[in-house]
C-alpha cells in the first residue's frame, strides 16, 4: 500500500457548490484586488522619497508575509505545527550571503561570487534541503510534540550561527548581505536614478518592487498547492491520517513535503531578511534578534491571527504583526505619539505589543478562523459551518481550506 | 467561470504592471548633492539651517538598555540645554531629535530613514546590533555617529566617533590596575566569561594581550546575554584556582557572578567593563556581594569628585529628580561635548555639511572635555582615541554605587596594544 505511486483518488464527483456569488460580488472583488495591486505598484510614488522609512515598513511586512504563507501551509494546511521558523530564516539569508559573496571581501569568509539570482534560488533550495533533513522527525511526530522538536532548530541555529563564523560572519558583527542584482541591474542607489512621477527610483523602492515579485510569487504558488491535489493531501493528512492513508496518501511522505515547502518559503523570507537588513548577522542569544523565539513566536501569531491555513489570511496577519509596532514608532517620531515615555510608561513599543497580544486573544475567542473568515465573511461568501466540503472527507470544521 | 474570472484577474494584473512601467519610463533624473551656503557663509547640507543644528539619538527607553539609555538621552539633552543657554554654535541653536529603537535592529532599520533626513549626524547610537545593521546606511549617508557601544571592532568605519576608550583597553587597564594593587601577579590563572558577540569578544580580546604580557593562563566561559545564572561557571571557575574574574557581561550576570563568588568562599576581585554595573544591583539581594567588583570605564563615575561631573550630575538631579543615576549621564554629556568640538571646529573651516563634519573630526587632535574622560585623538583613524580609564569599586553609600579608586590612568600595557583596525 505504502507503495504506491498513485495519486489520492480525488473525490470530486460534483463540482464545488458555487459560492453564494452575485456577478456583481465576483466584479467587486476583482476591482479591489486590481486596486490593492495598482496601490502596491504605486507605494514608492504615494510615499514619496520624503517617506522611504515607510516603504522599508512595507518591505518588512512583505517578509512577514512570504514567512507566513510558508507558516500557514505548514500549520493550517498540514496540520504540522512548527516553531522552527526563525532557523530556516538564518540558513536562507546565511546561504545567499554564502552563495553570492564576493570571494575577496576576506580571507575569514565563505563566499562563492554567484549571481544574486542564483544565490536566491539556491539558498532556497538549500532551506529546501535541510528541510528535509529533519523530515524523518517531521514525518513521524505532530501537534505539540512536533512543535517542541523542531523548537530545537532554533537552538541549534543560534550554535551553528556562532560557531561557523565562516560562513555567518560571527555574532560580533556578522557580514554584509551581497547586493540583489538582476542582469547587471543592481538593486542600490545609482546617479542618475530613473523616476517613476518625481520620485526617484533608489535602492529602497527597487528592494520594494523585488520584495513585492518575491511575495506576489509566494501568494500564487500557495494558493496553487492549496488548490490542487497537493493542498487535497495536506488536508487529508490534517484531518485523519488513517483516513488518508486509506485513501491511498502517503502520510510520511506529504508530512515531509509539507515541511520542505515551508522550509522553502521561509528560506526565500530569510534572503529577503538579509537584504532587508543589509546584514547577515546571527543573533546573540536565543530569545531576542532576527532569528530567535521572538520571531517563531510572532510567525505563529502571523498565521493565527490570519486564520489557520488561509493564505490571505497570513498576508493580513503579517501586516498587524510585522507592521503594527514599527507603524506605531513610526507614527510616535512624525506625530508626536507617547511622546512622555522618557523613563518607562506608555511606549510606542509596549502599545503595540498589547494590540498584537489582544488581537490574538479576541481572535482566539471570538473568530477562530481568524482575519481570514472576517474576510470571507464581508465578501459574503460564508460558507455554512455545518455544510461538509466535498473535497475534504467530509470535515465539518468550517472555512479556510481554500481561500 | 472561475477559469474566466482568473483571466480576469491576470489581465488587470498585466495592466498595472504596464502602467507602472509606462510611468517609469517618464523621466531620468540626476539627485542633487552638495551643499549650499547658508547664514555665516558656512556650507550645509543636511540637519541645519540658518538657526538650528539638528542632531540625532537613536536610542533604547524600552528595551534591555532602557535605564542607561534613559541616562544618555538625558545627559544629550543637559548637554544641549548648556550650549543653549551659552549662545548654540555657530550661531545656530541645538536641536535633539530622539526615537527609541528598544534596542531592535529591524526597528531601527525602519526608523532611521525616517530621522536622516533631519539630522546633521547622531549625537548618540545605541547598541552594537543596530550599529551593525545601520553601518551600511551610515557610510551611505556619509553620517558621522558616536556610538553608545565601545567596540574596537567598528572602527574600520570613519563615521564613528569613539567617545573614549574600547572594551578591549578597559581591561586591558583593568587588569594592570589589580596586578599593580597586588591582586593578581604573573602566571596567575583568571577567569573571563563573556557575552558572545561584540561587546564580549571585544572585551576578551584586552585579557588575552594581557596575559600574553604577563604570562597568565586565561579561564574563558562563553555565555549569551540572556543566561543569568553563572554559579555554575563560578564554581568551574574556582576548581581552577583564578585569582581574579573578568567580567564582560550584563548587569543581571553581574549580579550572579558576585553572588556566586561570595556565597562559594572565592571572594576574588572581579573586574566588570563599563556596562557591566547598573546601580539598580544594590536594590537587588546581591547587594552584599558587589563590594567586590572594579568597573573599569573610560567615563568618570557618577559620584566622581571631577569638578566637571559635579557639575553635570547636579544640574541632571535638578532637572530629573527622579531619574536613575547612572554612568549614562555623564557620558551622555560628554558624548554631546566632543560634538560640541567637532562642530566648532567644522564651522571654524566654514563647512558644516556632513563631509565637513567629518573632515573636521580627523582635524582634532586633542579633545578636552574637562576630565570626564581623557584626552581625545581622532587623528588616527582605526586607533581608539584615548586610552585612558577611571576604576571605581561598588560601594553603596554613594550616589550612582561607584566609588572612583584610581584616577584617569593608561597602563603601559595599553599604551603597546594593537587594535584591530589600527594602522601601524
Amino acid at each position: 500500500m505504502s507503495e504506491t505511486l498513485t495519486p489520492p483518488a480525488t473525490p470530486t464527483t460534483t463540482p464545488p457548490p458555487a459560492p453564494a456569488s452575485t456577478p456583481g460580488r465576483n466584479w467587486l472583488k476583482i476591482v479591489a484586488t486590481a486596486v490593492f495591486l495598482v496601490v502596491l505598484l504605486l507605494l514608492p510614488v504615494i510615499v514619496g522619497n520624503g517617506g522611504v522609512a515607510y516603504l522599508k515598513l512595507a518591505q518588512y511586512i512583505l517578509i512577514g508575509a512570504v514567512g507566513g504563507i510558508g507558516l500557514t501551509l505548514l500549520v493550517g494546511q498540514a496540520g504540522q505545527l512548527s516553531l522552527a521558523h526563525p532557523f530556516f530564516l538564518l540558513v536562507g539569508a546565511v546561504g545567499y550571503a554564502v552563495l553570492a559573496g564576493d570571494p575577496e571581501e576576506s580571507d575569514d569568509l565563505v563566499g562563492l561570487g554567484l549571481p544574486p539570482l542564483v544565490a536566491v534560488i539556491g539558498a532556497i533550495v538549500l532551506c529546501g534541503l535541510v528541510g528535509l533533513a529533519f523530515a524523518p522527525v517531521a514525518g513521524r511526530l505532530r501537534g505539540i510534540y512536533l512543535g517542541v522538536a523542531s523548537l530545537s532548530l532554533v537552538f541549534l541555529g543560534l550554535w551553528l550561527g556562532q560557531s561557523l563564523d565562516m560562513f555567518s560572519g560571527g555574532t560580533s558583527s556578522g557580514r554584509n548581505a551581497p547586493v540583489f542584482a538582476l542582469f547587471g541591474f543592481e538593486f542600490a542607489n545609482s546617479t542618475p536614478a530613473p523616476t517613476i512621477a518625481g520620485v526617484a527610483i533608489q535602492k529602497q523602492q527597487r528592494l520594494w518592487y523585488l520584495f513585492l515579485a518575491f511575495a506576489l510569487m509566494s501568494y500564487f504558488l500557495a494558493r496553487g498547492a492549496v488548490n490542487s491535489r497537493i493542498g487535497r493531501s495536506w488536508r487529508a493528512v490534517r484531518d485523519n491520517e488513517a483516513a488518508a492513508t486509506s485513501m491511498g496518501v502517503h502520510v510520511t511522505r506529504v508530512k515531509a513535503g509539507a515541511f520542505v515547502i515551508s522550509s522553502a518559503f521561509a528560506g526565500l523570507a530569510g534572503v529577503m531578511t538579509a537584504l532587508w537588513l543589509d546584514l547577515v548577522k546571527p543573533d546573540e542569544n536565543e530569545f531576542t534578534g532576527t532569528y530567535s523565539l521572538t520571531v517563531a513566536i510572532a510567525f505563529l501569531a502571523v498565521v493565527i491571527i490570519g486564520g489557520l491555513g488561509s493564505v490571505p489570511g497570513a498576508v493580513v496577519g503579517a501586516t498587524l504583526v510585522f507592521g503594527l509596532q514599527q507603524f506605531f514608532l513610526l507614527g510616535s517620531q512624525q506625530f508626536g505619539w507617547f511622546a512622555d515615555a522618557q523613563f518607562g510608561g506608555f511606549s510606542a513599543v509596549v502599545v503595540s505589543a498589547f494590540v498584537y497580544g489582544s488581537a490574538i486573544v479576541l481572535v482566539i475567542l471570538f473568530e477562530p478562523g481568524g482575519m481570514a473568515a472576517i474576510g470571507r465573511r464581508l465578501l459574503g461568501r460564508r460558507r455554512s459551518p455545518d455544510v461538509p466540503s466535498t473535497d475534504d472527507g467530509g470535515r465539518t470544521t468550517p472555512r479556510e481550506d481554500r481561500s | 467561470m472561475i477559469a474566466a474570472r482568473r483571466a480576469g484577474r491576470s489581465a488587470l494584473i498585466a495592466g498595472a504592471l504596464a502602467s507602472s512601467l509606462l510611468l517609469a519610463a517618464c523621466g531620468s533624473t540626476a539627485d542633487t548633492a552638495g551643499g549650499t551656503e547658508g547664514a555665516g557663509g558656512v556650507i550645509t547640507d543636511k540637519g541645519v539651517t540658518d538657526t538650528t543644528i539638528t542632531l540625532g539619538i537613536m536610542g533604547d527607553t524600552s528595551g534591555v538598555f532602557k535605564n542607561l539609555g534613559a541616562g544618555l538621552n538625558a545627559g544629550n539633552q543637559l548637554w544641549a540645554d548648556d550650549v543653549n543657554a551659552a549662545g548654540g554654535i555657530c550661531g545656530r541653536q541645538v536641536e535633539i531629535e530622539v526615537v527609541d529603537h528598544g534596542y531592535k535592529a529591524d526597528v531601527a532599520k525602519t526608523l532611521y530613514p525616517q530621522l536622516e533626513p533631519n539630522v546633521l549626524g547622531m549625537v548618540q547610537l545605541l547598541g552594537s546590533p543596530v550599529l551593525a545593521a545601520l553601518e551600511p546606511n551610515l557610510i551611505e549617508d556619509d553620517m558621522l555617529a558616536a556610538p553608545a557601544s565601545w567596540s574596537s571592532e567598528v572602527l574600520d568605519n570613519p563615521g564613528i566617533m569613539m567617545i573614549g576608550t574600547t572594551y578591549d583597553l578597559e581591561v586591558v587597564n583593568g587588569l594592570a590596575y589589580l596586578q599593580q594593587q597586588g591582586l593578581i601577579a604573573d602566571g596567575d590563572t583568571i577567569g573571563h566569561i563573556y557575552i558572545d558577540g561584540e561587546y564580549g569578544g571585544n572585551g576578551l580580546k584586552g585579557s588575552q594581550y594581557y596575559a600574553e604580557q604577563h604570562g597568565l593562563t586565561i579561564n574563558e566561559a562563553k555565555v549569551t546575554s540572556t543566561d543569568n545564572d553563572l554559579t555554575g561557571i563560578v564554581t568551574g571557575m574556582r576548581g581552577a584556582g583564578v585569582k581574579a574574574i573578568v567580567l564582560t557581561t550584563t548587569p543581571g550576570q553581574t549580579a550572579s557572578a558576585l553572588a556566586a563568588n561570595q556565597a562559594l568562599g572565592l571572594n576574588v576581585p572581579v573586574l566588570g567593563n563599563n556596562p557591566t554595573f547598573d546601580p539598580a544591583l544594590l536594590d537587588t539581594p546581591a547587594a552584599s556581594a558587589l563590594g567586590n567588583l572594579y568597573v573599569s570605564a573610560s567615563n568618570a563615575p557618577f559620584s566622581s569628585p571631577n569638578p566637571k561631573a559635579v557639575e553635570v550630575t547636579t544640574e541632571f538631579k535638578a532637572a530629573y529628580p527622579d531619574a536613575p543615576r547612572n554612568a549614562g549621564i555623564t557620558t551622555g554629556y560628554t558624548e554631546g561635548l566632543v560634538w560640541q568640538n567637532v562642530l566648532e571646529a567644522a564651522c571654524e573651516a566654514g563647512d558644516l555639511s556632513r563631509a565637513g563634519v567629518k573632515t573636521a573630526l580627523t582635524t582634532l587632535t586633542s579633545v578636552d572635555t574637562e576630565g570626564l574622560v581623557d584626552v581625545l585623538d581622532y587623528s588616527s583613524p582605526g586607533a581608539p582615541p584615548t586610552r585612558g580609564v577611571y576604576i571605581a569599586q561598588v560601594d553603596g553609600s554613594v550616589e550612582g554605587g561607584l566609588r572612583e579608586v584610581a584616577p584617569l590612568f593608561t597602563s603601559p600595557e595599553a599604551e603597546s596594544y594593537v587594535a584591530p583596525f589600527q594602522e601601524s
